[in-house]
């Protein structure tokens, strides 16, 4: 149960792909002017993460690194990663798409926009990378203990909590550009440079978590 | 793992890793071409081609001025029928005709439209309910419990409309903003800034309009606004062409039926339907003033 907490904690709080890990700003600062186009964005990105993760992890584990039955390597070309690992998620988004248009119009219209947008963000692609070569939970959130094995349940579970911080930082930004859009700013600072300010007022705030020790 | 450097002095084991590594790529990108090419085919979405045609002609502002969400909603709408021609006002008149060849309708002529503002309050007129010093945005003073104005409808006079006007068409005078019709392109970006939606359009050739939002009832109007409607109907009852009724405490003019007599102008008790003919004629002289 502990390890739940600690993984909600984790992938939320203490490691935010956006303040913390500073991941994923590209969406963070260019779709963030308006909270409704943040949360579909926020969505986005969190359905992409997870489903990215149910793919490459198997992928990963069985094709990109193989074993032996008495555990000693055949093949592992881990160096790859990048190359492969987008390869697959955008054709997965390209696929998830095309599957989205057919069967709910109404949800590819509000939802739909952002999914080319993410094909091969960093933030999705950071998420998948974080559970290369981890054998023990405990590597990836701290506090956790090393008898906890990684398994394609808790990375699907980190991958989801990920895109739950990731969509709160856009909630939060967003609502604050949108106030700060009733105010007059000064001529220098309107628009983008105060949108920058706000982000590493945020970025401190989520300082605070990192400290946390549990 | 393959060692790069070994690639100089290539050795059995290199070529065969290198032979699975290129052999694995090849696979998943058949396998996975092959699935993209399957779902496409399973799930292909049946565009409407006359969607298409009637997207390439509207001008793609995506300015939602319609109604509709973006050029593409309108232009499906478009297509069902669902709605007309004349609800976007940023597509050239040339575009529009083709769109109507190829819907097969005519295009009815539509005056143009002007923007104005359905508020006669000002300081002079309405009061203030209490003493602002935020920032000089009516958004910003509308969150504060709706603004400083005694009358909820009020303009608040702090020229969010003024500032989006693409045509510098809105003037703001004593907490004010009036629209100058010569100047007005129509284009609903004031009508979307303004946080108390009391900016609407009128034909470009309307005799009169009236200035007053207010849906409250006569009492609570006279009491917070020495120009506001107070519906008493007077207009709606005088009206020789019957183009006056009366909606929610406010008249609201049928502009096919109003002919410009300007009856109602001169019976109204509180002067809120104002004759646009004077209102042209007088700004210049107040402006030499």
């Amino acid at each position: 149960m502990s390890a739940f907490i600690l993984i909600i904690l984790s992938a939320v709080f203490t490691n935010n792909f956006i303040t913390v890990k500073t991941y994923g700003i590209c969406p963070f600062l260019g779709v963030s002017k308006k909270t409704s186009s943040a949360v579909g964005m926020g969505i986005a990105v969190t359905v992409v993460m997870v489903l990215a993760t149910l793919v490459t992890y198997p992928v990963y584990n069985y094709v990109m690194v193989a074993h032996n039955a008495d555990g000693t390597e055949i093949w592992n070309f881990q160096f790859l990663w990048i190359i492969f690992f987008i390869f697959i998620i955008a054709s997965l988004v390209q696929m998830l798409e095309m599957i989205i248009r057919k069967i709910s119009p109404s949800l590819y219209n509000s939802m739909g926009v952002y999914l080319p947008l993410i094909t091969t963000n960093c933030a999705v692609l950071g998420v998948t990378q974080m559970f290369n070569g981890v054998t023990s939970l405990g590597d990836i959130v701290t506090g956790v203990g090393t008898a906890f094995t990684m398994n394609i349940g808790w990375a699907l579970l980190y991958a989801l909590f990920a895109g739950v911080g990731f969509t709160l930082v856009m909630i939060i930004m967003s609502g604050l550009r949108e106030k700060l859009n009733c105010y007059k700013t000064h001529k220098a600072l309107a628009g983008f440079p105060v949108a920058m300010i706000t982000a590493c007022f945020i970025c401190m705030a989520f300082m605070v978590f990192s400290y946390i020790k549990i | 793992m393959i060692n790069l450097l070994a690639l100089t002095t290539p050795t059995t084991q290199t070529w065969v890793t290198l032979g699975v590594v290129a052999a694995i790529f090849a696979g998943s990108a058949l396998l996975i071409g092959a699935l993209i090419l399957v779902i496409g085919k399973v799930f292909k979405v049946d565009m409407d081609e006359k969607v298409t045609k009637i997207m390439e002609n509207l001008a793609g502002a995506n300015c939602g001025g319609c109604g509709c969400s973006g050029c593409g909603g309108f232009a499906q709408k478009l297509a069902q029928g669902n709605c007309s021609l004349n609800d976007c006002h940023v597509t050239s008149p040339e575009k529009k005709a083709e769109i109507a060849k190829l819907l097969g309708i005519e295009l009815t002529d539509e005056e143009p439209t002007v923007a104005v503002v359905h508020c006669n309050g000002g300081v002079e007129n309405c009061a203030d309910k209490f003493e602002y010093k935020g920032n000089p945005t009516c958004a910003a003073c509308n969150s504060l419990l709706g603004g400083n104005k005694a009358c909820s409808y009020a303009c608040l006079g702090c020229g969010d409309c003024k500032a989006v006007c693409p045509e510098d068409a809105i003037k703001v005078s004593g907490r004010l903003a009036q629209v100058d019709p010569d100047r007005c392109i129509s284009c609903g970006a004031c009508i979307t800034a303004c946080p108390k939606n009391i900016i609407g359009r009128i034909p470009a050739s309307a005799p009169v309009y009236i200035a007053c939002s207010s849906n409250c009832r006569g009492k609570e109007v006279a009491s917070v606004c020495k120009v506001g409607c107070i519906a008493c109907e007077k207009c709606a009852k005088v009206c020789p062409h019957g183009a006056i009724t009366m909606h929610d405490n406010l008249p609201v003019i049928d502009y096919k039926k109003c002919t410009g007599c300007l009856t109602c102008v001169e019976k109204c008790p509180r002067h809120i339907i104002i004759s646009r003919k004077v209102v042209a004629e007088e700004t210049p002289q107040t402006e030499n003033n």
